[in-house]
């Protein structure tokens, strides 16, 4: 189980998160929704240990996230950013396999997993191209299928629609639940439609040291819907 | 992205290596033919053995120190236009020799050589401790690095404004880079493999931070502590070849980006072969330079500029 306990983050004297307290769980498909700087993003970062929350912890598998070493933090949780920062050329198969980081005990499975993400990720025709040539979508799968590699327990994804093609998005949502089956996967996403139709449950960031978390069927009525929508942040 | 992957065998560069040596240590105001230099009598023996082999010696290890040091420094910043002499440390050593030079101190070889390391190593440091804000922030570094380098610029043109004809010739050989002096240094062959096997070890965490540190950090790399044993080795190792050589510029920028040119971005490939090349490139522009237009010696900061410039145009055109 991955949990935030009574988290609360400060970023450049701006009070982030105040006092969040979630669990995610193996089988469990989780939305993340609210409006733009309500600190989802943040969120995400602190449950991958990227960011160190100011009160409060973050427990994996009943260890304190920030006293793991960077290596075990990476074989528990695999994290998508919401933007890539661009780099150098490497090619599609290199940036791959590069999610087998967190694996280096295990070099026999490495090129055969990173074979297999190509091709489950539908971009082995890709692999011998340079990063930087990619059109923005492309990038975005190669992103998502380097994410898969790390083949994590955890999996938190920051808005992994973005760039992709209608087509893609159905395939990756579908994915994605197929993998929650056995996982857990927490994604942020501002589609609502696609997280009622798929999540199982749903955090919603309202603003105002507002949180409100639950299976997706009862939360998401109409009277958060309007919460969500009028309150400002 | 066309690689040629018999470049990515070091012992190919070996091989390119080998001969060079042989030509440079042949090469000079006095010929010798491959039989002198296997069979040698006295005098052609103290030749090679004293004067040709140390120099050469002397450039493999600065330009296999200074194109390590410069490969580092482009990945950590994320700036091609980055060289070794970013985080200050030409600056610091110069002045601190030029300062000794001026003042008519007569120091042995070894004391000026710590002068300039010790010199260059504080300038690094100091660099290094302005751009750490609870971890070394990148991009302070190359604005702090910058800056810097402004600043001991003033210092040095003051001293050479002040400094009388004699000693400004010695000073701009030293300025513009100079083998002919120094002996090899074990103590930098040792740090350079020292540094060459620990790096070598990384070399996938090094191809993540190419990635961006974010990326890094979230795929398992230990950043604060990767990025902190990296610029220290770089720092290391330019002081080193600054005091052993003087700024031979152009070594440290330019061969990161050939050999990425010709065998890749990764890490793993990089490491040994940016040392072999920078060592090859350095070992050709210092045997061009003495013999040339023998028996007068040039800096040979100026052969790396020629050899390296048009060398960097083909490449980047073709590929």
């Amino acid at each position: 189980m991955l949990t935030a306990q009574h988290i609360s983050v400060t970023l450049d004297n701006r009070r982030v998160l105040s006092d969040l307290s979630c669990a995610f769980s193996a089988g469990e498909f989780w939305g993340i929704i609210g409006q733009n700087g309500a600190g989802k993003s943040t969120l995400l970062r602190c449950l991958s240990g990227l960011i160190t929350p100011d009160v409060g912890q973050v427990m994996v598998d009943g260890e304190n996230m920030h006293q793991l070493d960077p290596l075990s933090r990476a074989q528990k949780v695999a994290y998508l950013m919401q933007e890539q920062e661009p780099s150098l050329a490497f090619s599609v198969y290199q940036a791959v396999e590069m999610g087998r980081y967190p694996w280096p005990d295990d070099p026999d499975n490495r090129h055969h997993i990173t074979e297999q993400m190509l091709q489950e990720c539908r971009i082995e025709n890709l692999q011998n191209r340079s990063i930087l040539q990619l059109s923005g979508g492309e990038r975005r799968k190669v992103e998502i299928a380097t994410c898969l590699a790390q083949n994590s327990d955890y999996l938190l994804l920051d808005e992994p629609f973005n760039h992709l093609d209608v087509v893609y998005q159905r395939f990756l949502v579908r994915k994605l639940q197929a993998i929650s089956r056995k996982k857990s996967v927490v994604m942020v996403c501002h589609d609502l439609d696609v997280v009622q139709k798929y999540c199982t449950h749903v955090l919603m960031l309202l603003g105002g040291d507002c949180y409100l978390s639950g299976d997706s069927a009862t939360m998401l009525n109409n009277a958060h819907m309007d919460k969500l929508f009028d309150e400002p942040i | 992205m066309q690689t040629r992957h018999w470049l990515q065998r070091p012992w190919v560069w070996w091989l390119f290596l080998l001969p060079v040596l042989l030509f440079s240590l042949s090469m000079g105001s006095v010929s010798l033919s491959l039989d002198q230099l296997f069979k040698p009598d006295t005098i052609t023996y103290g030749i090679v053995w004293h004067l040709r082999l140390p120099r050469a010696l002397n450039a493999i290890l600065v330009g296999g120190s200074l194109a390590l040091a410069g490969l580092l420094i482009q990945n950590m910043v994320k700036n091609p236009l980055a060289d070794p002499y970013l985080l200050g440390v030409s600056g610091g050593a110069a002045s601190c020799q030029l300062l000794v030079i001026m003042l008519g101190l007569t120091v042995s070889q070894a004391a000026l050589f710590f002068i300039g390391f010790g010199g260059s190593l504080l300038a690094t440091l100091l660099v290094l401790k302005l751009s750490y804000h609870g971890r070394i922030k990148p991009n302070k570094v190359t604005l702090n690095g910058v800056v810097m380098a402004f600043g001991f610029a003033a210092v040095i043109s003051f001293m050479l404004s002040l400094a009388d004809g004699q000693q400004i010739r010695s000073m701009m050989f030293w300025l513009m880079g100079d083998l002919s002096f120094a002996q090899p240094s074990w103590l930098m062959g040792v740090l350079l493999i020292f540094c060459y096997v620990l790096l070598q070890r990384q070399h996938s965490a090094l191809d993540l931070l190419a990635r961006g540190e974010l990326f890094a950090r979230k795929s398992g790399v230990h950043a604060e502590r990767l990025n902190l044993m990296v610029f220290l080795m770089t720092a290391l190792l330019t002081s080193m070849a600054v005091a052993q050589a003087g700024t031979i510029g152009f070594v440290g920028l330019i061969i990161p980006h050939i050999v990425r040119l010709l065998v890749g971005y990764q890490h793993r490939h990089l490491l040994p072969i940016s040392i072999l090349a920078g060592a090859l490139f350095l070992l050709i522009a210092d045997t061009l330079a003495r013999t040339l237009l023998s028996p007068v010696q040039l800096p040979v900061g100026i052969f790396t500029a020629l050899i390296g410039v048009p060398v960097f145009l083909v490449l980047s055109r073709k590929i």
